[in-house]
């Protein structure tokens, strides 16, 4: 409810707490902050993932992901999601189990045997979604202690947020503004590039397009002059961060271009450093958007030109 | 390609795949090309023609080795342009799940679903996850319920 108490369950996924367990933390101390009670709940599992597994076997895929929702259901707590994927995966067996009923009770004689029922009632809401419409912009504003001046964020937004519209029910897919709105209440300038809504290729399976893509996105991102590039989705994360060593080796172009988690950007906008929020783990240093940023917040003291 | 030469007994198979069904509503319009990713870089992935292969039922193109539908990117934006509610990224991940069952996917796609079903996790975890969890202050991560995840798997 928005301006009520936010209480929710944490779906944390496969790759944050594994891989990039310093974006979950600044996860937890932004939303303590926030005043968000964020519930661990046992009984979760991989969400599981919508490319990879859910090419494998479909049903099966639906079938994990109703018992994942199940858990949910059980403790009467609505799911907070971390990443574009578990958020695609979680939202569209909501859907498709609303859709068809034959297949919810085809879903349902599986459960059973763990003594289990998909009700339908756990909606689901990736983070940044739940700050906009539950707890609501005004009150990330209010916990704003150190606003992030002058610095340019490059948004991604990722596929999976926005697409499709139908299921996700987030934002108007081509021309979305959630998250600009967002990096705003950091005090940072949101800046538009040509490459806005391109895929970061993680899903194609072949050697050369993946890194294509997240070229062009670098490239756009550089063009438009971004001190540093935003995003939510641990995947696209990967991607990026890790990717552009390997864009650096493979197509021998350098664009040393930092990449941030929402929270861990908000994070740094409420006065955590940059150990708390975990930026010293990322491959691509940060040094030059904290440097920027100092300058920055010493500029009015300083009387040299 | 006379009507003779379409596999009607593939479209069945398709039409009995989670999703596979969508592809009948397809009038061939293109609206999914246009701001497909995987057909901006990939001169050999086309989303159009891949629905037009379902209609006509080339299941070997389709769901043999080579088969293109390994570069769909799963961004979905075929499924949000669609006009039909083919949902063409849900035939292509029929398709997928058909070449799946009659072992034609690549092993790294099964290896990576094998390691959900066998350990409850896309991402392996090592001591060196659980050393940096507890350097920053995170609670152990949690057992998985693969026992449930086993049970589930049975017909």
């Amino acid at each position: 409810m928005r301006d009520g108490k936010v209480r929710a369950a944490l779906f944390l996924g496969c790759v944050i707490p594994v891989r990039y367990p310093h974006i979950e933390l600044a996860v937890r101390k932004t939303m303590a902050n926030l005043n968000v009670e964020l519930v661990d709940l046992a009984g979760f599992a991989c969400c599981p993932d919508p490319i990879y597994f859910k090419a494998r076997d479909k049903v099966l895929w639906l079938t994990l992901a109703a018992r994942n929702l199940c858990v949910a259901e059980e403790a009467g707590l609505d799911v907070i999601t971390l990443c574009s994927g578990c958020t695609s995966t979680l939202k569209e067996a909501v859907f498709l189990l609303a859709e068809d009923a034959a297949l919810k009770e085809r879903i349902n004689r599986q459960l059973a045997k763990l003594g289990k029922e998909y009700k339908g009632t756990a909606r689901v809401k990736h983070v940044v979604v739940m700050l906009r419409d539950d707890l609501g912009i005004d009150r990330v504003a209010a916990s704003i202690r150190r606003p992030l001046s002058g610095i340019r964020v490059g948004v991604h937004y990722g596929c999976h947020l926005l697409k499709p519209s139908q299921i996700m029910d987030v934002d108007d897919a081509d021309y979305p503004h959630i998250l600009e709105d967002l990096v705003a209440v950091t005090g940072a300038i949101p800046v538009p590039h040509r490459e806005q809504l391109l895929c970061c290729g993680k899903g194609c399976l072949h050697d050369l397009i993946p890194l294509q893509m997240t070229r062009d996105i670098f490239a756009a991102m550089t063009d438009a002059g971004v001190d540093c590039m935003g995003l939510i989705c641990p995947t696209c994360f990967s991607s990026f961060d890790l990717g552009q060593i390997t864009i650096a080796r493979k197509m021998n172009e350098a664009y040393n271009l930092p990449v941030i988690y929402f929270c861990q950007l908000l994070g740094l906008a409420q006065g955590l450093s940059t150990e708390e929020v975990g930026l010293h783990w990322h491959r691509i240093k940060m040094d030059s958007v904290m440097e920027k940023l100092q300058r920055a917040t010493a500029g009015p003291t300083m009387t040299c030109s | 390609m006379d009507r003779a030469s379409v596999n009607f007994a593939f479209r069945k198979k398709l039409n009995q795949v989670l999703g596979g069904e969508h592809h009948n509503y397809c009038y061939q319009c293109a609206a999914c090309v246009a701001s497909c990713p995987a057909a901006r870089y990939a001169t050999d992935f086309n989303p159009r023609m891949i629905m037009q292969m379902a209609l006509y039922g080339f299941g070997e193109r389709l769901t043999g080795q080579d088969s293109p539908i390994w570069l769909c990117t799963n961004c979905y934006t075929c499924y949000e342009r669609c006009p039909q509610d083919v949902r063409p990224v849900e035939v292509i991940i029929a398709l997928k799940n058909m070449a799946a069952q009659q072992g034609t996917a690549p092993e790294s796609v099964i290896k990576y679903a094998e390691a959900v079903l066998e350990t409850g996790r896309t991402t392996p975890v090592t001591a060196v996850v659980d050393r940096r969890r507890q350097e920053l202050g995170l609670e152990p991560l949690q057992k998985m319920p693969i026992e449930e995840i086993r049970r589930l798997t049975e017909e």
